[in-house]
Parts: C-alpha cells; structure tokens; sequence
C-alpha cells in the first residue's frame, strides 16, 4: 500500500517535473522573443512598437472586449466572433460537400476519374481568386467570404477522405465479403471507421488553413471581423493593434488546432 | 488403447467416404493472377472432391497456393479456368455457408472481440432475435476461453488470442464448410491440443455433418485430425501431387494413434513428399515453412 503510493507520487512528479520543465522551455524562448522584438523596436526608434506598449493596447483590447460603438468600431472579442461564425459557417458546408464527395471519390474508379481532374486543377488556385465570384454571385461581401472558406474546406477534406476511402486494405473488405455485411454494415463497421481518422486530418487541415483565409478575405470584404480590424488598424496607423490582432488569431488557431488534434487522437486505432 | 484390426483398409475408408453426399467439387481450377510482369499462375488444373462431412487438410510448401486455392473455395477469388461448386451450387461469392478463418486473423481493429464475433453473426444469420445472437456469440466465446476478454480490441490480444477470436467467428455462423487457413499456426503446442479436440468435439456435436478443408504446415496435426490429407506440388502452377488417406479409427486418442503403424507410415509419407532430401530418422522433426 505504501509502496504503491509512493510509486504512484513518484510518477505524479516525473509528471509534474516534465511538465514543468516544459513550461520552462515555453517561457525561455518567449521571453527570447521578446527581448529580439524589443531590440527591433528600438532600432526603428519605436516606428515598430515594442512589446510593451503592444501589451498595453493588447490589454485594453481584451478588457473591453464587446463594446459597440457603432458599424465601424467594435470591441475585437465581437470581430472575433464574428469571423469565427463566418469560419464556422463555411467550415461546416465546405465539409458536408467535401466528405460524400471524398467518399465517392475514394470507393469508385468512375467518381475518382470524374472528379480527380478537377480538382487537382482547382487545389491549387488561392481561395480568394473566388471572392469576385462569391460577390457577383450572392451579391453581399459577407456571404462571398462566407464562399471563399466554402471552396478552402472543401480540398484538404476531399482529398484526405478519398485517400483514406482508396486505402482501406484487403483484408478488412475480405471480411465484409467473407461474413457477407450489407451495404450498410461495411459502410458503418468498416468504411467509416477505418477513414474517420483520415477524414479528421482533413477537417484539421481545413480549418487551420480556413482560419488563415478568414484573415485575407475579410481585408477584402471590409465590414466586422478580425480581418477587417487588421485593415482597419494599418490605416488606423496602429501598429500596436495589429500586433495584438496577430497574438489573438495566433491564439485562437492553436486552440482550433488543438481541438481537432485532440479529436484525431480521440478517433485513431492502431490494428 | 486401440486394436490394430480397428485399422481400416484403404479401400474400405474409401467406400465409406464415397458413401456420404458431395460437398465440395472443385473441378478442373486453375488460378491466376496479373501482376505487372504478366499473368501468374498460382495453382493449375486441381480436382478435388470432398464429401459432407469430411475433414481435408492442405499441406504444401510456403507460397504454393494453399491460400489461394482456399480463396478459391471460400469465393472471394475467382478461377480463372474451372469451377468450384459447393452444396450443389457454383461459387460465385462468397456466402454464410462457408466459414472462413484467415491465415492472418483478420478482425476488425476498431472493433472489439465481442463485436467482431457479433457483426458476422448478425451478417450471416437471419430470422433470430437479437438475444439469441448474444447467446451464440457468448456461447462461441466461452468455446474458445476469451470470455474474460471479450471487451478487448484485437490489438490487445496475443497472435494465439487473434486466432481464436478468427475460429469463434467462423464457428458462430454455423457454416456447413469451414475454410480454416492455418488456423493453429500461431499457437503454443498446448493451446493448440486443446484446440484440435474442441474442432473435433464441435464436429461430433453436429454429427459430423460439417465439411472441414485446413491448411496447414504440421504433419501431426494433419495426420491426427484429418481424413485426408492433400499435398500440393511447389509453385508457380502448383497441382495436386498426392493424396493420402488417413486410415486412423475415430476417434482418435493423440497419445494411441502415435504407436499405431499406419501413423507411422503416414507420416513417412508425408515427410518424403515434403522434404526432398530426408535422411536423418528424427521423430521431433515436423515440417516447417
Ligand atoms: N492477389 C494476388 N496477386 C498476385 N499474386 C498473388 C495474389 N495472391 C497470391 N499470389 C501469389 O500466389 C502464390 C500463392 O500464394 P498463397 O496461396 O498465398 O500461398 P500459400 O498460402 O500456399 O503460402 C504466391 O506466389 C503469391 O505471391
Ligand atoms: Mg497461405
């Protein structure tokens, strides 16, 4: 009983201890950061704003998060929800197009041939070429930006569905032959299940990049949102907004990030 | 211990086989495959008759076709010549008539023991309520000890574990034919025993009713639980080279049958059809990969 407690407090503390020493490493290298950030500030004769006066806007940003002053000035907790709801949006059509058609893609030499061409050719155009098309097309800058994350899910998501559909192996089709599952059965005990891992790689890829787009686009389609408040902040002349701005998209992908990490780790077998 | 005069003749076995129905025909197969360098002749002209009830075991060297001609049977490969017909109808696909054990398990990763036995039950067996599909599987599981490890996914499990899950999925449908392909390999000596006389209680409980072909790389095993054993030439093109018969009386004792004779000189048999230069007397040896 002794023994096991022991044991048990050692392991906490190898715990304790490695986690500690990684925060100690997380703050080493910030506080590098900072000091390199500083310097540069300081040779531009604070042109560039340093850390510290960066914080103090940085503060006065999130201490007063959903003021509404108004169309043109809101708090940036608003610009932020407002971006995440557009992300959301787009997000959530963009993979409810790009999954079926992935799975398609992924189980059929004809859907793979139909659709393989096009989209190798369209993968590659940035989302924002179209922006023009979303607006001629909806004829509000919102629903276009709304459009342009539409196409940026609909890629990663497709192409990591149908990679995972076309990987299934033998053996495991072998024995939905074998023990002769029903179209349903192999698609809920052995399809799904077998790609859901992939189709996750795929939604963490759209997203992260999803969230990489929201930015330009919205500099392009004006309005609310942590795009536009970049823009808005450069013609401001507020640098120090800007670099707050950066912290908090920073932020907001890596806990988007560590979300869908977290549902991959959730969702992955090993056989 | 058993009489020798219990052992029956060549012939007599014969008759009495050719007593029962036909189970299995395999007429006139040959298997191929394309591969990038040209069609690949796995096994060539191979006729096979195997009646109800019989239990045919398949030996050959590794890479011969053993699998492939099992395959062939099950209905998941195609012959590219001749055909197999199985209860009086031509393999097309495969069907719940033939249960299949594969050579590398094959179980489902993200499903555990329980599931993967219950999906194939589910699959094959219709018009029975829900618990009794419990009941089966419960029942399959208890026959190969896994109960305490039914919630288990297969990762979990030892190779001899895998396996047994393998054959409890294949007994639960309750086929007429078992395809069993290499179905002890991965088992220790003693598991193994146990499992060669739970095959053969489960045979006896169905009237030995059930058709069984094994492939398999022991001759002991072979010898002991089969009625006839097919060996099989090397590959590419592999045909029949030898069939013999298993004269030994049922049922069977390991510890008796080993003294008898007839054992002795199946094994022979075997032993000079397999290894081709054999002259060190070794009663250990048995014939590996
Ligand atoms: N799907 C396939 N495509 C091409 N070649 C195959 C295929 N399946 C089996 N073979 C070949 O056929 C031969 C027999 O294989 P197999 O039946 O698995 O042998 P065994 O079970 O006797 O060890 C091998 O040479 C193997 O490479
Ligand atoms: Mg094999």
């Amino acid at each position: 009983m002794d023994k096991s407690n022991q044991q048990l407090g050692a392991a906490t503390l190898k715990v304790v201890t490695y986690r500690t020493g990684r925060f100690l490493y997380f703050l080493l290298g910030m506080s590098f950061m900072l000091i390199i950030w500083h310097v540069a500030s300081l040779s531009t004769d604070g042109e560039l704003p340093g850390p510290i006066q960066t914080f103090s806007v940085f503060y006065d940003l999130v201490s007063h998060p959903f003021y509404d002053n108004g169309p043109n000035d809101k708090g940036i907790g608003n610009q932020l929800l407002s971006s995440l709801e557009r992300v959301t949006k787009g997000f959530i059509i963009g993979s409810v197009i790009a999954i079926p058609l992935g799975l398609i893609m992924g189980s059929s030499t004809l859907g793979m041939n139909l659709l393989n061409p096009m989209v190798q050719v369209l993968r590659p155009v940035s989302p924002l070429a179209w922006f023009p098309i979303g607006l001629v097309a909806f004829q509000s800058a919102q629903t276009s930006t709304v459009f342009v994350i539409i196409i940026t899910s609909l890629w990663p998501t497709l192409i990591n569905t149908a990679f995972g559909v076309s990987t299934i192996p033998q053996d495991h089709k072998n024995v939905a032959k074998a023990f002769g599952f029903s179209t349903f059965k192999y698609i809920t005990k052995v399809l799904l299940p077998f790609t859901l891992p992939h189709i996750i790689t795929g939604l963490r890829l759209s997203v992260g990049i999803a969230w990489m787009v929201i930015v330009a686009a919205e500099m392009l389609s004006g309005g609310v949102g942590i795009g536009f408040f970049v823009w808005d902040s450069w013609n401001a002349l507020s640098l120090e907004k800007v670099f707050s701005a950066i912290l908090i998209i920073g932020l907001v992908g890596f806990v988007l990030d560590k979300t869908f990490k977290s549902l991959q780790t959730r969702y992955s077998y090993d056989s | 211990m058993i009489a020798n005069t219990n052992i029956l003749s060549e012939d007599k076995v014969k008759e009495s086989i050719l007593l029962r129905p036909v189970s299995i025909e395999v007429k006139d197969v040959t298997v191929s495959f394309p591969t990038p360098k040209g069609e690949y002749i796995a096994v060539k002209n191979i006729d096979l008759e195997i009646r109800k009830g019989e239990i045919i075991s398949l030996i050959g060297h590794s890479g011969c076709g053993k699998s492939t001609l099992m395959s062939t049977i099950s209905g998941m490969v195609k012959p590219s010549k001749g055909e197999v017909i199985v209860n009086g109808k031509k393999v097309t696909g495969a069907g719940p008539d033939r249960g299949i054990v594969f050579q590398n398990y094959s179980l489902l990763p993200w499903l555990t023991v329980y599931e993967n036995i219950y999906e194939a039950v589910d699959s094959c067996i219709k018009g029975i309520s829900t618990d009794e599909k419990h009941a089966i599987v419960e029942e399959n599981l208890a026959m190969v000890n896994l109960t305490p490890h039914q919630d288990k996914l297969p990762k979990q499990l030892s190779g001899g574990m895998k396996q047994r899950v393998a054959i409890a999925r294949a007994f639960a449908i309750n086929p007429s034919v078992l395809l069993l392909d290499e179905p002890f390999g991965a088992l220790d000596a003693l598991t193994k025993g146990s499992m060669h006389v739970e095959l053969l209680k489960l045979w006896n409980l169905d009237n030995r009713n059930k058709t069984i072909i094994m492939v398999t790389h022991d001759i002991e095993e072979a010898i002991f639980l089969s009625d006839r054993i097919v060996v099989l030439n090397n590959g590419p093109a592999a045909t029949i080279k030898e069939i013999e018969i298993v004269g030994l009386p049922r049922p069977r004792n390991k510890k008796d049958i080993v003294n008898l004779p007839e054992y002795k000189s199946i094994r022979e048999r075997l032993l000079n059809l397999l290894v081709e230069k054999f002259s060190i007397e070794d009663d250990g040896v048995k014939f590996e990969e």
